[in-house]
């Protein structure tokens, strides 16, 4: 392969990663903050890209602006689903079974709810943009959509980061990232910061699934792949940045793209280089998270666990 | 219903034998097929249900990759089996593999904390899973398919599983009475406390992955056997591992009779609800899922427990649940 | 007494509800009605295609019950079918054990089902366990059959053939004068038997006609993929003169939308069996625009036995026949039912050898015959369609049953 193949292939690789970090910004927000790794994320996906799909059919609105208005939408149905919900399960400062189950319980009644309303159908959004891309000589190829949804994703991440520094939610999220016991103490209000929260989570989840809906085809169980790949991405970013959120997301996207078409030496009947069958791909994020664990416990424990006994 | 505490000890240890002497005979009963194959299905979930909460219930540690047991035994069984060995060299043999698995997972993966290690062991099922769709000595994505010279015999599969529930509740029940145990309780409440006590909390959960790994392996062996296929795509799933721990969860975690419970109502239950409620089964099955979650956690052995002796949740009948679910000691 | 909370109606309610369900268990079988297990996914990632199977047996039955039933000799009257319908939701355990269910409890006298191979395998296995016919209207690789099975029969055509189908088709343009000699193919297929079958059949056919192609690429993928760039990228690379893929409905989507977007062209594209789907129309527009693709039915078939089932399904279902799902589903219980006359008892033995020897002549199929040959699989044509522009479809190959000419090689934007 040529220098140019390999930069219309990282090209490609860094728009794949501006969906990534799209899709694991909302549960990094959840996870940072209330400590609860958000199963039903993947259900979220699923409804936001419902959510486009009806605006486009029903009002004929261009799936970005389906995109921009699943962000209140999804912003009050996270904050109903915890107050129903979330809130009863108690704090803690490493992440609990219950709230795995119980959030994995109502990834289940969405998926069914989907299959209740819309069908078992694959459905897809086309707009003329879909199939068009920026063309730069013969070998590079940007398509157009998914520019669309880096740059989408980007201002996303550039609200979020906002929010962090300039508002007094983001300090109070900051807060309780930190260390949940001496942010009371200092005045945050729990219950109302981890609504405020599940909401947000919960928003940037609907406007992720909306921005996948119009790069994927979906169905009632859309989203486990990107569910799996979020998990991933939490780890190797670490939990409490955007920025980190961002990094994780553009190593898993490389990684992933590039994991069938770098040789690596290996001895079989004297040293040969082989490359990665591409069916062997999906191994490559679960790799790396292990080796990551294993390599940097300490390290990215560091910021997870917050073992702080009362003294 | 106060019954004295002599009486009640009696009564632990001759019910369950009553149990298994009726699970023995009820084939003389001649229920048909479907009752049996529906008890089988039970007994095969009630063995995983028991293993992993040896590891889940016991000592704490939840681990969302016993899928990767289950299919190493299924895979181990059905090579074995095709090299001419007898099955229940396969079971065993499947056994011994879950259980050698088990240390090369756990060796790196019981150095992590909390979070870190659930994430690593959703991580190594789903590359093993990936793995063996592109082994073709395995048959690679399309599956593995038993082949067994002579007719089919349910009642052996019956007594098989039978016979491996029974060593699972024997385990259960030794290792929860035991010195073991006590180390492995000590780990779930403190794991910083019990090393201080002189608890090695490493070595200790890695017997206890190994004993947990290889009974989940047997299960796996005995449901191939039976099933007579498998493919990556089913035993190494993602769905696979979660209902794994599902049922001891629901049944009622920590508790030796609790995971017995869980695989009874998965085994029995739950096609039901699918059979009966087609389009709905996912919705039932997740808000009971909520429900237990927020209103038992101590599962439906809880609920019992509740109904018959009246315990209220302010005087809670196991601090197991507290912890492992919660992650907190209850107060 | 004390109060009881809203914990103790929760467990008590749950006690009840788990002990209801518990009896329910004993079904009550219908009396004087022919049981006829029907196995198929509706909920899970193989639900689209599970429920047109599902709505093609339907549509039989209803058929063969407005005319008062199967003549069944032994009894001497005429028996409606009393179908038992079980979604195994695309997972192969719960596939196999539901069977197993309608063998036993439901005292089915046959199964049909198994979409797709795995869960096709998983039932097999218990066709010759518990003596039933058991019928796959969905899963058409060969490893299902020819294991000196009894009582599997399968109304798909073997995968394998869609690959030389394809490849003759390829070669007929080449003898037309329509394509060169030598044409450099890439080969792309997702990773199960399905695949691995087309791959097969074409390389199959290919060998036999030395000259006419050469493998360029031949990579196989995981299903479910959401990144193709580093595939198309080996596809552009090798210069390859035809794109050839084996897809599932997303991966086809997902990887039609990624090699349009890179500006790939070919000329000629197929994703195996899939092509003139709605569902790739709604995605991918006038990108789908000459894809051909080997199906086992299609509606623009000629016959009017088959123009009278795609009116009786939209009647019957409210929307038309997408593809060629529901067609060996509406056939598979038809020759079912014919089997049974035939037999002229209830007896599953009885049935299944009558199975093994029945033709429907009225079929919907290619070819118009429907039979199963020895290792329990039917063998018919299958048919090439191209997508036309303007949401149009053809067939193309064979040539008598061609409702249009092939486009080839595709035109350049």
């Amino acid at each position: 392969m040529t220098a140019i193949e390999y930069l219309d292939l990282l090209l490609k690789a860094l728009l794949l990663a501006g969906v990534y970090a799209a899709m694991a910004v909302g549960m990094t927000v959840v996870y940072g903050v209330m400590k609860i790794v958000n199963l039903a994320h993947a259900g979220f996906l699923m409804l936001g890209a419902y959510f486009a799909l009806e605006m486009f059919q029903r009002f004929h609105l261009d799936p970005i602006w389906g995109a921009i208005l699943a962000i209140p939408a999804f912003f009050l149905f996270g904050m109903i689903v915890h107050w129903t919900l979330v809130r009863w399960l108690p704090k803690s400062d490493t992440p609990t079974l219950a709230s795995l189950l119980l959030m994995f319980g109502f990834w289940l009644v969405l998926q069914n709810m989907g299959y209740l309303f819309w069908g078992n159908e694959d459905q897809s959004i086309l707009t003329p943009l879909t199939l068009s891309a920026v063309h730069i000589g013969e070998s590079i190829s940007i398509p157009k959509v998914n520019l669309v949804v880096f740059a989408a994703a980007a201002v996303c991440m550039v609200v979020l980061q906002v929010i962090f520094n300039k508002t007094w939610f983001g300090r109070s999220m900051r807060a309780e990232i930190q260390n949940p016991y001496a942010a009371k103490i200092v005045g945050v209000d729990d219950e109302r910061t981890s609504r405020l929260t599940f909401g947000l989570g919960t928003a940037f989840a609907g406007f992720a699934g909306a921005l996948l809906g119009m790069l994927y085809s979906f169905s009632p169980d859309f989203g486990r792949p990107f569910l799996l790949r979020s998990f991933v991405i939490i780890v190797l970013g670490g939990l409490e940045s955007v920025s980190g959120v961002a990094l994780g997301a553009i190593v898993l996207a490389v990684l992933e793209t590039f994991s069938t078409t770098i040789p690596f030496p290996w001895y079989h009947h004297g040293w040969n280089y082989y490359y990665l069958p591409p069916s062997y791909q999906p191994v490559i994020p679960f790799a790396l998270l292990v080796v990551v664990l294993l390599l940097l416990p300490k390290g990215l424990a560091s910021l997870f666990s917050r073992r702080w006994k009362v003294a | 219903m106060s019954v004295p505490a002599n009486v009640r000890r009696w009564l632990k240890l001759i019910l369950p034998l009553l149990l298994l002497l009726a699970l023995l005979f009820l084939p003389k009963t001649d229920p048909g097929d479907n009752v049996i194959r529906m008890l089988f299905l039970t007994a095969v979930w009630t063995t995983t249900s028991l293993a992993w909460n040896l590891l889940g219930g016991m000592a704490g540690q939840v681990s969302f990759g016993f899928a990767v047991f289950f299919g190493l035994g299924a895979y181990t069984t059905a090579l074995l089996m095709h090299a001419g060995h007898s099955p229940y060299f396969g079971f065993i043999g499947g056994a011994a593999i879950a259980a050698l698995a088990s240390f090369l997972i756990g060796l790196p993966t019981f150095r992590l904390r909390g979070p870190y290690f659930v994430i690593a062991t959703i991580g190594v099922t789903e590359a093993v899973r990936v793995i063996m769709n592109n082994l073709d000595i395995t048959g690679g994505s399309s599956g593995y398919r038993i082949q067994e010279d002579g007719p089919f015999r349910p009642l052996e599969h019956y007594y098989t599983a039978i016979a491996a529930v029974t060593l699972a509740v024997i385990v259960s029940t030794v290792i929860a009475s035991s010195k073991f145990g006590l180390a492995l309780r000590a780990i779930k409440q403190d794991e910083d406390a019990a090393a201080a006590v002189g608890v090695n909390p490493y070595v200790s959960k890695l017997w206890v992955h190994a004993i947990a790994a290889a009974l989940t392996g047997l299960a796996g062996g005995i449901y191939a056997r039976r099933a007579a296929f498998f493919y990556p795509g089913d035993v190494f799933a993602f769905q696979t591992g979660i209902l794994i721990l599902l049922m001891p969860v629901i049944g009622g975690i920590g508790t030796v009779w609790g995971p017995v419970l869980g695989g009874l109502v998965f085994g029995m239950v739950e096609e039901q609800i699918s059979v009966k409620f087609p389009n709905l089964h996912l919705m039932i099955y997740g808000s009971l899922l909520i429900l237990i979650i927020l209103l038992e956690p101590d599962g439906l052995l809880g609920l019992l427990r509740r109904l018959f002796r009246r315990r209220t949740r302010e005087n809670p009948g196991s601090t197991d649940a507290d912890k492992v679910l919660w992650g907190r000691s209850s107060a | 007494m004390r109060i009881l909370s809203l914990r103790d109606h929760f467990g008590r309610a749950l006690m009840f509800g788990v002990v209801f369900l518990i009896l329910c268990m004993a079904s009550a079988a219908a009396q004087d009605t022919i049981t006829i297990g029907v196995v198929l996914p509706t909920t899970g990632s193989e639900s689209k295609p599970g429920l047109y199977q599902k709505e093609g047996i339907e549509l039989a039955i209803k058929q063969i019950n407005d005319a008062g039933g199967i003549m069944v000799k032994s009894k001497g009257k005429k028996l409606k079918v009393n179908e038992i319908f079980y979604d195994d939701s695309t997972d192969s355990k719960k596939s196999a054990s539901l069977a197993e269910r309608a063998m036993s409890a439901d005292n089915a006298v046959a199964v049909i089902g198994g979409y797709s191979t795995v869960l096709g395998i998983a039932e097999s296995v218990m066709a010759d366990r518990y003596k039933t016919p058991w019928i796959t209207t969905g899963a058409g690789a060969t490893a299902i059959f020819g294991k000196g099975y009894q009582y599997a029969f399968g109304s798909l055509s073997p995968v394998a053939l869609i690959g030389t189908t394809s490849a003759e088709f390829l070669g007929a343009m080449i003898d037309q004068g329509k394509l060169k000699k030598g044409l450099k193919i890439a080969m792309v297929v997702e990773n199960t038997d399905h695949g691995t079958d087309y791959v097969t059949g074409f390389t199959d056919w290919s060998n036999k006609h030395p000259g006419y192609f050469q493998i360029a690429v031949n990579e196989k993928f995981e299903l479910g993929a959401t990144d193709f760039s580093s595939i198309l990228q080996k596809v552009k690379n090798s210069h390859a003169d035809v794109f050839l893929s084996d897809a599932h409905l997303p991966d086809y989507i997902t990887m039609h939308r990624q090699y349009l977007q890179n500006g790939l062209h070919h000329q000629m594209i197929s994703y195996g069996a899939r092509g003139p789907e709605a569902a790739a129309r709604q995605a991918l527009g006038a990108g789908t625009d000459y894809i051909f693709a080997g199906i086992w039915w299609s509606n623009k078939l000629p016959y009017p036995q088959a123009k009278k089932f795609a009116t009786d399904y939209k009647a019957f279902t409210g929307h038309d026949v997408d593809s060629w799902y529901a067609a060996p589903a509406y056939d598979g219980m038809r020759i079912l039912a014919k089997a049974i006359e035939t037999a002229g008892s209830l007896d599953k033995t009885a049935i299944r050898d009558a199975l093994k020897k029945v033709e429907l002549k009225d079929s919907v199929l290619p070819g118009q015959v429907l039979k199963f040959s020895a290792n329990g699989q039917a063998e018919y044509p299958f048919v090439i369609t191209q997508n036309k522009p303007d949401n149009k479809v053809d067939i193309v190959f064979p040539k008598d049953a061609a409702t249009g000419d092939p486009v080839a090689p595709i035109p350049n934007k």
